[in-house]
């Protein structure tokens, strides 16, 4: 049984990305995996990762997936589409008619594979969003941006988008918070992935005093990089060190309270859950109230990203996930 | 070495009547257009090879490696291997081989981004 008025939990096959890369699953058992061990049924699937012929999905690509969906009962609920703008590196990105194309070629495969929600990026610049808004609603399909790190409420771009949302007024459009741009604190896993690699502890030390600043992101990971060279630190550890800089950002928590009347869908980024069912990094309990108590009635999807430097289980990762995320909600 | 900084592919190494062909994975969490994929090096057994005449093959199709940066609407299904082929070069079936590949990626979402991967692996020739 699910409550309809509380927030919806599910998974995204993002998280299984070692999983797939290593072949250990297709689409359809990937699917069934899902569906057998609960984690469903509301699913998001990355586009770019899991269809062949994506960014136009064929007929016979759709009547197969859909297949599959009735076969195992999950709810495609989120299809993430990419705002690629920097098709050819170091030139000019494409023109404004060829990204706006390229977007609507993906939201007409959202369409077709069944899904009511497309995740969207910040590289679509918020100007172009009046000639995307009323496609979308013809399809019948809710674009959401992913708040991602290292933005949150009161960036630049944030504030372009919540203008444009406010003089388009469309149903269309809204936010997808992904929890990266509110972490408390560096994961430990992150941490020892860089031990591993051959980071010293003074390395360590260097990054946990520099993350927290203030400032741009790619500007601390310069700092890092200038402080650790100058310590006689390899390239090679600084490197390992310096992914902290590029997934997680450590905004405040809080300011998500300024998105939650917008939020379509969540990204439940995390890095790893404890035996006590808390997230090394993030601060679920400060943050999912915000949700939960501000009237949120749409999907939170579990999104673990360890597999970017680790190599744990992720279906023991997102079932720890999913019950630590469920315990929160039924805390009213 | 994790999934996504893998990329020397499974299937290795093969001599076919036309050259070699090198197997090739993705280092990145979804398909990419090969506009943004450069292959920067190949090296076998310590010496760097030709790669001007390169062809890159995926999913059926290929086309020289000169003309990749141009290929915008042409996307690397990450699940799949890519295949550079090598025209003229031989290597003796069962022979193995030290294999170094440079293979840089430029996620075409992230302004600014290049991503350098570099993977060295002895390979049996099939």
């Amino acid at each position: 049984m699910t409550n309809e008025s509380a927030p919806q939990i599910g998974v995204t096959l993002y998280s299984f990305t070692n999983e797939w890369l290593t072949r250990q699953f297709d689409l359809p058992g990937l699917m069934r995996e899902v569906a057998k061990r609960g984690m469903g049924p509301n699913i998001e699937i990355i586009g770019f990762q899991s269809f062949r012929d994506f960014p136009d999905v064929s007929d016979d690509t759709a009547a197969r997936f859909k297949d599959i969906v009735a076969e195992t009962g999950l709810k495609p609920t989120s299809l993430a589409i990419n705002s690629d703008r920097f098709m050819k590196p170091g030139q000019q990105p494409i023109d404004d008619a060829t990204l706006v194309e390229y977007h609507k070629r993906q939201l007409r495969s959202a369409a077709k594979l069944g899904f009511p929600i497309a995740r969207s990026q910040f590289a679509l610049p918020a100007h172009l969003l009046p000639d995307l808004a009323p496609y979308a609603e013809d399809l019948g399909i809710v674009m959401g941006v992913e708040v991602h790190a290292p933005m949150c409420w009161g960036h630049p771009a944030v504030q372009a988008y919540a203008e444009m949302y406010d003089k388009l007024g469309s149903p269309a459009l809204g936010w997808i918070p992904d929890f990266s741009g509110t972490a408390s604190r560096i994961p430990e896993s992150m941490l020892d992935a860089a031990r591993r690699a051959g980071a010293q502890e003074s390395l360590i030390d260097l990054l946990k005093e520099i993350w927290p600043e203030p400032g741009m992101s790619h500007e601390k990971a310069g700092k890092l990089r200038e402080r650790a060279l100058a310590a006689g630190h390899a390239p090679e550890h600084i490197q390992a060190a310096s992914l902290a800089f590029f997934i997680l950002a450590n905004n405040d928590p809080k300011s998500w309270a300024h998105m939650v009347d917008r939020t379509v869908h969540i990204h439940g980024k995390f890095y790893g859950v404890d035996d006590e069912g808390r997230e090394e990094a993030i601060d679920y309990e400060t943050i999912l109230p915000l949700f939960r108590d501000g009237g949120f009635k749409g999907t939170l999807v579990s999104e673990w990203e360890g597999h970017a430097y680790d190599m744990r289980d992720a279906f023991e990762q997102v079932r720890r996930h999913q019950a630590m995320c469920r315990r929160i909600f039924a805390e009213a | 070495m994790l999934p996504v900084e893998t990329i020397i592919g499974e299937e290795g190494l093969e001599s076919t009547g036309e050259g070699l062909r090198l197997a090739m994975r993705l280092p990145w969490y979804r398909s990419l257009p090969f506009s943004t994929v450069e292959i920067a090096s190949v090296a076998i057994d310590g010496e760097p090879v030709e790669l001007s005449g390169a062809l890159v093959e995926h999913d059926g199709e290929r086309w020289p490696l000169a003309v990749q940066g141009e290929e915008t609407d042409r996307f690397w299904f990450v699940r799949d291997s890519s295949f550079l082929i090598l025209p003229g070069q031989q290597l003796p079936a069962g022979s193995r081989h030290e294999v170094a590949l440079t293979l840089n990626i430029s996620p075409p979402y992230i302004p600014g981004m290049k991503r350098f991967n570099r993977q060295t692996a002895t390979l049996s020739v099939n």
